[in-house]
C-alpha cells in the first residue's frame, strides 16, 4: 500500500512537471527560464578570458575536458585513462607506461567524477583527481601543465565508482568498489554472492608537496554497491560519508532486484580512526597486485611499477569507525554542505531528499541504539540521524550542490531539472528544467566550504533536439545557470565531450598565474635529451637504433639519415630546442603505426619506427609552426641486409 | 571610376609602406657578407629599442663570461646562426663589426620589440621571413653571449 502511494506521488509530480516544461509555440523546447539578458551575460569579447575553469569528465571517453565559464568553450582535452592520438598520449615511449595496469596496457577507460585538491576544504588549485571506473584507478592532473602525471590502480575493486573524493585538506583521496567480488578474488559460483562477495574501500593517501598517491589502507566492507562520496568538513573532518545500494545483494537483473529495500544506507566512515588503527598495525597485509604509474617532470617519462601487497582492515577491526545510516532509496548523491553539519542523500527512486545531521549521527552512535548490525556495523536509526527531509522535490533526485547563501541545489535526472531548496527549512524555493535530464551538476566550490555561488552549471545524460543533429550519435550537452538572484535562470547551453559525467569548476584566477609555458632546455633529463644541435646523432646498438634529434623553427636535425635496416627499430628521440610559450613542434615518419608526436618547448618526445620495406622515406613536422612550416622535413634511407654505413649530415 | 580606385590604392599602399611593417630596405648583399650596411643604418644617431639601453663594454674581454656564453650560444641559438656562414639566421661571428652592444642584447631579449620598431630588424626580418623566437635567455645569459661573441671575433682574426 505504501508503495502505490508512492507511485501516485511520482505520477502527480511527472504531470506537473512535463506541464512546467511544455513547448513553445514552433514545437522546439527552447527552454523555460532563459534570462533576457543571458548573450550579455555568457560573452566573453574576443581577447577576454573567462572567470572560471570547469574541469569536465569526458565519461566513457576516459579523458577530461577544461572549458571556460560563463562562455562554455573548450580549450584542451587533458588524455587521462584513454590514449589520445593528438597529443601522442600512450603511443610514445615516454606515455606508453601510464595506460599500463595488473591486466597490461588498457588503452581506453571509462572515467567518472572529479575532484580538486583542497586546503582548508576549498580547492588549491594544485592537483585535479579523477577516477577510471572499469579497470579500477585514480589519476592525478597536474594543474600547473595540465597533465596526467600519476595514475594507481585500486586492487580489489571492481568497479572504481564511489572516487575519487577528497578529504578536507586532500590527507586522502577515497576509491570505493561499485562491484563487489570474492577477496582475494577467486573462482567461484556467481550463486555466492550474498555469502562471499565484498566490498574493498581504499584510502589512497596524497603527499602534500609532491601529490605522490598511495594505498594507505582498505576496508573490507559488507558486498554492497558503494556508489558516491563526500568527505565532511569542519566539525565532520574525520569522516568520509559514502552511499552505497543494493543492500538487497542481488547479482542479477539489479535493476529490479536491488530496488526492493525501501531504504539503503549511507555509510559513515570515521577514517581518522581507521588511519589510527592503520598505524597500529590492525589488520593485515594482503598479497595484491597493482600499477602505480608515475610521470616524471625531469625526465618526461612515465614508469610503472607493480606493488603486490597492501594493508586490508575488515570490520572486526574498525567497528568503532564504521556505521550504516539508513537512506531512502538507493541514494546516488552524499553531499555535505558547506557548514559540515548536514549530509544530503540524492535517493534515484526516493520521493523525497533526507538530510542527515552530523552531531544527531554522532549522538545516535553514543546512545547505543541500532536498527540491526550488518557484518558487526550498526545500522544507526534513520529518524535519529535526520535532520529533515525535502518534501516532494521533484523524481530522481541525485547530486546536491551548495551556493554558500544557504542553499541547495539537486539536479533531478528523471523529472530533468534543478531544484534549490533552503537548508534552514528544506523548503523548495525554486525549480528550473533542464533539457535533458540531468545527471551530475556544479557549482565552482559548490562541494567545498566556501562555495563561489555565481553559476550551476547541469551536465545533461540526453541531448535530443538541442543542437544541429550528426548523425545517430549526438553531441553531449552541459547548461549554464545563473544563480545570483532569487530565480535560476537558463543562459547558455554548450556541448561537451564524450559524456559530461561530473565536474569541478574553480575560479581561473586561482590557477592561470601558475600556468607552465615550457619545459627547460638545461633541466631536460630525459635519457635521450639532445640539448644542442652539435650533439645530435644516431647510434646503433644491434638492432635498436637511437636518433638524437632537434627541432626548432624551421629544421629538424639530422634531416638526412642512412643505414637504417629493415627490421630495425629506429627511436625518434626528438627535442624540441624552443624556449618560447605556444611553440610545439610536431613529428611524423611514414608508416609509424603509432602516432605522431607533438613536443613541447624544451620536451623530448621518443616515436617508435619499424621500417617495413627498403626506400627513403620523409620525415617531417606535423605541427604548423612557422613560414618555412613546409621546408620542415627530411629523408631516411632503409636498406635491405647492412651494406650501407650508418651515416648522417651534421650542420 | 576604375582609375580613380586604382589611383586611392596605390596612395595607401605608399602610406602603408611608409608609415607600417613594410619599410624600403636596400636590396642587401646577405647578412654572410658582413660589410654591406643596411638603409636603415646610415641614418645616424639611431634610436635604440628594446628593454636595454645602454651595455658597458669593457676594455678587455672576461674570459669567465664569454666561457658562459658560448655555452648559452650552442645551446640556445647555434640551430640557427652559425659564425661566419648564412643560415637560418645572420652569421654573428662578426656581429660587432656592424651591430651595436644594445642591439644585440635586445634582439636576444626583445625580439618582438625590435622587429616591430628597429629599422635594421625590420628589413632582417624581411630578408629572412623568420622572426627569431624567443629563447628564454636571462639578461646575465645574453650578456654573457654577447662577451661570447667579442672573444669569438677577437680570437678567430
Amino acid at each position: 500500500m505504501k508503495r502505490l502511494s508512492n507511485w501516485m506521488h511520482l505520477g502527480l509530480a511527472l504531470i506537473a512537471i512535463f506541464t512546467l516544461a511544455s513547448c513553445s509555440n514552433d514545437g522546439t523546447n527552447k527552454g523555460v527560464g532563459v534570462a533576457g539578458d543571458a548573450a550579455q551575460k555568457v560573452y566573453v569579447a574576443p581577447g577576454e578570458k573567462d572567470e572560471f575553469y570547469n574541469f569536465v569528465s569526458g565519461g566513457f571517453s576516459g579523458q577530461l575536458a577544461v572549458y571556460g565559464i560563463p562562455s562554455g568553450r573548450l580549450f584542451r582535452v587533458i588524455p587521462v585513462f584513454s590514449v589520445d592520438p593528438e597529443k601522442g598520449y600512450g603511443f610514445t615511449e615516454e606515455t606508453k607506461p601510464m595506460l599500463n595496469t595488473s591486466h597490461g596496457f588498457v588503452p581506453w577507460d571509462d572515467a567518472h567524477h572529479t575532484d580538486l585538491s583542497q586546503t582548508g576544504g576549498v580547492a588549491d588549485g594544485k592537483w585535479l583527481f579523477i577516477n577510471g571506473n572499469n579497470t579500477p584507478r585514480i589519476a592525478r592532473i597536474d594543474l600547473t601543465d595540465f597533465r596526467t602525471k600519476e595514475i594507481i590502480e585500486i586492487p580489489n575493486s571492481a568497479g572504481n565508482h564511489s572516487s575519487p573524493f577528497s578529504t578536507e585538506n586532500s590527507e586522502y583521496v577515497v576509491a570505493g568498489t561499485r562491484f563487489t567480488v570474492p577477496i582475494p578474488n577467486a573462482d567461484i559460483p556467481i550463486s555466492e554472492y550474498a555469502e562471499k562477495f565484498k566490498g574493498a574501500l581504499s584510502f589512497v593517501k596524497v603527499d602534500k608537496t609532491t601529490g605522490r598517491m598511495e594505498i594507505a589502507f582498505q576496508l573490507i566492507v559488507p558486498g554492497f554497491d558503494y556508489d558516491l562520496a563526500r568527505a565532511g568538513k569542519g566539525p565532520s573532518h574525520d569522516w568520509m560519508f559514502m552511499t552505497c545500494y543494493n543492500t538487497e545483494r542481488a547479482s542479477t537483473m539489479k535493476e529490479i532486484n536491488a530496488s526492493q529495500n525501501d531504504k539503503d544506507f549511507i555509510l559513515a566512515i570515521n577514517w581518522k580512526k581507521c588511519e589510527e588503527l592503520a598505524a597500529q598495525g590492525k589488520g593485515t597485509m594482503a598479497n595484491v597486485e597493482y600499477a602505480h604509474n608515475v610521470y616524471n617532470d625531469e625526465t618526461h617519462s612515465a614508469t610503472s611499477t607493480i606493488k603486490t601487497s597492501v594493508r586490508v582492515l575488515t570490520s572486526d577491526d574498525i567497528k568503532e569507525a564504521l556505521y550504516y545510516i539508513p537512506t531512502p532509496k538507493s541514494p546516488h548523491g552524499c553531499d555535505v554542505d558547506p557548514t559540515g553539519e548536514l549530509i544530503v542523500g540524492g535517493g534515484k527512486l526516493a520521493t523525497v531528499i533526507p538530510v542527515m545531521s552530523f552531531s544527531k549521527m554522532l549522538k545516535a552512535i553514543a546512545s547505543g541504539k541500532s536498527d540491526k548490525i550488518i557484518d558487526g556495523i550498526r545500522v544507526l536509526p534513520y529518524k535519529d540521524c535526520l535532520a529533515g527531509e525535502v518534501q516532494r522535490p521533484g523524481l530522481g533526485p541525485l547530486h546536491t550542490e551548495f551556493d554558500g547563501k544557504g542553499y541547495a541545489y539537486t539536479s533531478m535526472f528523471v523529472s530533468s531539472e534543478i531544484v534549490k531548496w533552503s537548508l534552514k527549512d528544506f523548503k523548495v524555493v525554486d525549480r528550473i528544467p533542464t533539457y535533458y535530464s540531468i545527471g551530475h551538476l556544479s557549482i565552482p566550490g559548490g562541494n567545498s566550504t566556501k562555495p563561489w555561488g555565481k553559476y550551476v552549471i547541469a551536465y545533461n545524460k540526453m541531448t535530443k533536439d538541442r543542437y544541429l543533429p550528426t548523425g545517430p550519435e549526438l553531441t553531449q550537452s552541459a547548461q549554464l545557470y545563473d544563480i545570483s538572484g532569487e530565480k535560476m535562470k537558463l543562459l547558455l547551453d554548450f556541448p561537451t565531450i564524450g559524456e559530461p559525467h561530473y565536474a569541478v569548476a574553480m575560479p581561473a584566477a586561482l590557477i592561470m598565474k601558475q600556468s607552465r609555458k615550457m619545459y627547460q632546455l638545461m633541466e631536460n633529463k630525459h635519457p635521450y635529451v639532445t640539448r644542442k644541435e652539435a650533439d645530435t646523432k644516431v647510434v646503433r646498438n644491434g638492432n635498436d637504433v637511437h636518433v638524437y634529434m632537434t627541432s626548432i623553427r624551421s629544421h629538424l636535425s639530422p634531416d638526412n639519415i642512412e643505414g637504417i635496416r629493415v627490421g630495425d627499430k629506429v627511436y625518434w628521440h626528438v627535442t624540441n630546442l624552443e624556449q618560447d610559450w605556444d611553440v610545439p613542434h610536431g613529428f611524423a615518419v611514414i608508416g609509424n603505426n603509432n602516432s605522431e608526436l607533438l613536443i613541447m618547448p624544451g620536451e623530448t618526445c621518443t616515436l617508435l619506427w619499424e621500417p617495413k620495406k627498403a626506400g627513403v622515406f620523409p620525415f617531417y613536422c606535423t605541427d604548423f609552426c612557422s613560414a618555412l612550416h613546409q621546408e620542415m622535413q627530411g629523408y631516411v634511407r632503409v636498406s635491405n641486409g647492412g651494406n650501407v654505413a650508418l651515416s648522417w649530415n651534421k650542420k | 571610376m576604375k582609375v580613380y580606385t586604382l589611383r586611392v590604392l596605390v596612395v595607401l599602399m605608399s602610406l602603408i609602406t611608409a608609415t607600417g611593417f613594410i619599410v624600403s630596405c636596400t636590396p642587401q648583399a646577405g647578412e654572410s657578407q658582413e660589410k654591406a650596411p643596411s638603409f636603415a643604418e646610415t641614418q645616424k644617431p639611431k634610436a635604440v629599442y628594446g628593454k636595454i639601453q645602454k651595455v658597458s663594454v669593457g676594455a678587455t674581454i672576461d674570459l669567465d663570461m664569454a666561457h658562459e656564453g658560448k655555452e648559452i650560444f650552442e645551446v640556445k641559438c647555434m640551430a640557427c646562426h652559425k659564425y661566419d656562414e648564412r643560415y637560418v639566421g645572420p652569421a654573428l661571428g662578426k656581429v660587432l663589426e656592424r651591430r651595436t652592444p644594445e642591439y644585440v642584447m635586445n634582439m636576444i631579449l626583445d625580439t618582438e620589440t625590435m622587429i616591430d620598431n628597429d629599422d635594421t630588424a625590420k628589413c632582417l626580418m624581411q630578408e629572412y621571413l623568420m622572426r627569431m623566437p624567443n629563447q628564454d635567455v636571462t639578461e646575465k645569459d645574453a650578456r654573457n653571449v654577447l662577451e661570447h661573441l667579442r672573444d669569438h671575433a677577437a680570437t678567430s682574426k
